[in-house]
């Protein structure tokens, strides 16, 4: 380093002279070249080189003395102190192996050394020995090794080491001016103290002191001004937050703008909470990017889309707390409802006269909401009394966009129990217009969570099972769509409008159905069957499963299950050139292979996917077009079907002849479903009301009916699997939820046993009728008979 | 842009929804259904009470975040969907409706 060089300059300037005089000694010494230029010769040439005045031993060993000395810094020090330390520390001359390495230093004396005061060491150099020479040579030798090439072995070769204790170097000596008076010096540091008491009294008057004065120059003293931009201050103060803390150890994207010290802001500050406010969202807007808010970038943003979003469905929470919570059937409690406030964590109660009597009496007294105990045991079903169930509405899903559509057919997710597919679409022809099939969700009763407008009436609908987001939508016109429901994009994801062998009759029924392929050795498999009044059965293929996302035209290659049913009765009447349309089809819940289809003209035939020639069985019963046929699905014998001639028939799969007929009111029963819970629960639906039937209680008459609008008729009905309500759609878009109260359990513990005698409109038959045990089915009811 | 405006009205237009508001990070009021000097003291007030509210969760779990406030008072209800920064958007804004229940 420069510093180094400065430093060895000072010592080579210094012993420059020196060197040069030992290089004089040297010559004469040692006989070794002179370097001419370095010697001094006066007015008559003489050589009067100054000599050294002490010529060290070069055989002597200089004892290294470490770091201590060795390191820079302690040479680094001002040059003044430097020399001063010469006077204290004289060297004891100059080793001639130093004056050959001052040599190469010597081109760069500076002028730091001037005669005098080299001469002044010089003579101070003699008077006492010390071992800076050899300091300054340990110094200067290791500096020369440090400007040597550092090789490997160099770095690896083991150095040595030696620390020893130098002598003590004084570097400030204030010696005391005080004695004690009990030390060896006290006597005569009191003597000099009286001499020089003395001196000072005989001083005033004295002719051997003058007194003198002296005056220094003063400089003339110059005024100068500076003046310099104002120092802007600021002040800046944060409230420090771990949250704040955390965002800026992650977030690091964000330039690290310099915070202020973090202050806590004390609550004795003066400044009011406004600043403070304002500091803080200054912060807040400093921290994140600030931009301009234009109200456009918000408004479209999706952040402010999922708000939105949210909000709606917290609002139709907030309106919509009380059926959704009986929906859930979450336990009643009592609520008190003061004026104004309608406290929502409680459900509403039961409208019974005496609760409402407690209720205002306890409005009065202002009490908050409670659960009286004594009300509560009311409510509790004593064993001996038995409540009549009973529908009670909930609440509708209706909005602006499905008003005065028919609703057609609704069907469940198969993995989102609250996801709703409403199809809505004219079942006659000459009411026809566009149709819509909407997806309903729980959460939002009052707009659908998806839309999808189709070209024509939608008349069936289903979810798949395997994929549960594919929705697949038959029309009036016969064609098929698969939608997405998880885009929001109102495209359809599969079409059939390119396929030649499509439906030419509206389809009035589809499925996905799960298939054990057995042959093909492959698991289940998901097949779509369709049912329409073309007479044919269709199964549907997807090319392309599951990985079109794009708009792909399905390519169908369907295997045709040629279902003529009027077949059979060709042969026995006159030649029906047609085929008889149908209506509706159901796969047996055990057994995938054989299923249930109805006709226009009221039969219902049990097929095989098997075998597409033939029917296994008819079943001849009604007189009209049969609208719906469904398997109990406990009680896997026995299956229902609802027909256009005002009856419900309860059917045994082994018996060509009916078991049972309801027929309660005259008017097309348009729809059918056994209840998930319960297998002697079924609710039908004609024109004017849904009813409930149960065949443990009554056999004649539904156990409880719900009556429409006037003008309204009721199309579908649909139970809910994961709770006791019951959907049912109607002719001007509303699809009404309703609750099922107090249906009696289907394992009642009491046995009834009745005896009716029931003439069949067909057959005479005598029914023996009971309520079983839990374990026995409706079989049990037909195998007596 | 079409799918927010519906849903702006149509919460709007609910039978117990008093009005609505939407207020963007400052605290200013875009887009509101109420008069100039009432929206401007809900907006100001409001915005205070989330900006604390959002501290407050954040203070006791900064990986936790403010996704609905609810202020339900004697006549009514306020409901404040703050702006979550997990959502990327540059533009923040806040949502305020005011929903007077009937029943």
């Amino acid at each position: 380093s420069s510093g180094s060089q400065r430093r060895a300059s000072i010592l080579s300037g210094i012993y420059a002279n020196k060197a040069a005089s030992s290089r004089s000694l040297s010559t004469t010494s040692d006989g070794k070249a002179v370097d001419r230029a370095s010697l001094v010769f006066d007015d008559e040439g003489k050589d009067v080189t100054p000599h050294p005045l002490f010529r060290s031993d070069p055989n002597t060993v200089v004892p290294r003395q470490g770091k201590l000395l060795a390191s820079s810094a302690y040479f680094g020090a001002t040059g003044s102190g430097f020399l001063s330390s010469f006077s204290t520390h004289q060297t004891s001359g100059v080793n001639g192996s130093l004056g050959s390495l001052s040599r190469t230093y010597g081109s760069s004396s500076t002028s730091l050394s001037n005669a005098s005061t080299t001469e002044s060491i010089l003579d101070e150099i003699q008077k006492r020995p010390c071992l800076l020479t050899s300091y300054n040579f340990s110094d200067v030798q290791v500096r020369q090794e440090e400007i040597r090439e550092w090789t490997k072995e160099d770095l690896d070769r083991r150095v040595d080491i030696y620390l020893t204790e130098t002598e003590t170097i004084w570097i400030l000596d204030m010696p005391s001016v005080v004695v004690s008076v009990e030390s060896e010096d006290a006597g005569r540091v009191l003597e000099r103290n009286r001499i020089y008491v003395d001196i000072c009294k005989n001083r005033p008057g004295n002719d051997r002191y003058v007194e003198k004065m002296m005056q220094t120059i003063n400089g003339a003293a110059k005024n100068k001004e500076v003046q310099c931009d104002k120092i802007i201050m600021e002040d800046k103060g944060l409230l420090v937050t771990s949250w704040d803390l955390y965002d800026s150890f992650n977030v690091s994207e964000i330039e690290p703008t310099s915070k202020a010290e973090g202050s806590r802001a004390t609550t004795g500050k003066s400044s009011t909470t406004s600043s403070l406010m304002i500091s803080e969202s200054a912060v807040l807007a400093r921290i994140h990017e600030e931009e301009e808010c234009h109200s456009e970038a918000i408004l479209t943003s999706e952040n402010f889309q999922q708000n939105l979003f949210f909000m709606e469905r917290i609002l139709m929470e907030n309106i919509f707390q009380p059926k959704l919570a009986a929906y859930r059937q979450f336990p009643v409690l009592i609520g008190l409802f003061l004026i104004g406030c309608p406290v929502y964590s409680l459900q509403i109660v039961k409208t019974k006269q005496e609760e409402h009597d407690k209720e205002k009496k306890d409005k009065e007294e202002q009490k908050d909401a409670f659960v009286d105990p004594s009300i509560l045991s009311d409510l509790n079903k004593t064993p001996e009394e038995i409540v009549p169930p009973r529908l009670e509405r909930l609440w509708s899903y209706i909005c602006d966009l499905t008003n005065g559509h028919n609703v057609s057919s609704m069907a469940w997710s198969k993995v989102n129990p609250d996801l709703l597919a409403v199809g809505y679409g004219a079942f006659d022809c000459k009411e026809q217009k566009k149709g819509l099939a909407c997806c309903w969700s729980l959460k939002n009763p009052m707009w659908p969570e998806r839309i999808f407008r189709c070209e024509h009436g939608v008349t069936a609908l289903d979810f798949s099972m395997a994929s549960p987001n594919l929705l697949a939508v038959g029309m009036y016109d016969g064609s098929v769509t698969i939608y997405n429901v998880r885009s929001c994009n109102d495209a359809a994801l599969l079409d059939s409008s390119e396929s030649s062998n499509k439906h030419t009759g509206p389809i009035w029924q589809m499925r996905w159905v799960e298939q054990d392929r057995g042959a093909t050795g492959d698991g289940k498999k998901e097949r779509l069957i369709c049912i329409s009044a073309d007479g044919r059965i269709t199964e549907w293929f997807i090319q392309k499963r599951l990985d079109c996302i794009d708009l792909m035209k399905i390519k169908r290659t369907e295997s045709d299950k040629r279902k003529l049913p009027g077949e059979k009765e060709r042969k026995r009447e006159a030649l029906i050139s047609q085929q008889a349309a149908g209506m509706c089809f159901d796969f047996h819940p055990k057994d995938t292979n054989f299923y249930l289809a109805g006709t226009e003209e009221g039969h219902i035939h049990k097929c095989s996917c098997s075998c597409n020639e033939q029917f296994l069985e008819t079943y001849r019963g009604h007189k009209g077009p049969v609208y719906k046929v469904a398997w109990n699905p406990f009680s896997s014998d026995m299956f229902l079907s609802c027909s256009a001639d005002w009856s419900i028939i309860l059917w045994h799969q082994d018996s060509q002849t009916p078991i049972l007929t309801f027929s309660s009111a005259t008017a097309f029963v348009h729809d059918v479903m056994w209840s998930p819970k319960s297998a002697y629960i079924f609710a039908a639906v004609n024109e004017s009301r849904v009813e409930i039937w149960d065949l443990s209680a009554s056999i004649l008459n539904p156990v409880t009916s719900c009556f429409a609008n006037p003008r309204v008729k009721f199309t579908s009905v649909l139970f809910a699997k994961n709770t006791d309500c019951l959907l049912v759609g109607d002719s001007k878009g509303e699809v009404s939820v309703f609750e099922l109260q107090n249906l009696a359990a289907p394992n009642n513990n009491k046995v009834r046993f009745t005896r009716t005698r029931w003439w069949s409109s067909e057959a005479c038959m005598l029914v023996w009728y009971f309520i079983p045990p839990k374990g026995a089915s409706v079989k049990d009811l037909a195998n007596r008979y | 842009m079409a799918e927010v405006e519906e849903t702006l009205k149509r919460i709007q237009a609910h039978r117990g929804v008093v009005a609505t508001m939407v207020v963007n990070a400052e605290g200013i009021p875009i887009r509101t259904t109420l008069d100039n000097s009432t929206t401007v003291q809900y907006a100001g007030l409001l915005h205070q009470l989330t900006m604390k509210a959002r501290s407050t969760v954040r203070d006791i779990d900064p990986q936790n975040e403010l996704t609905f406030l609810r202020i339900r008072s004697k006549k009514h209800e306020i409901m404040v969907a703050p702006e979550s920064k997990s959502i990327l958007a540059p533009n923040r804004c806040k949502k305020i409706s005011f929903f007077f229940p009937k029943n």
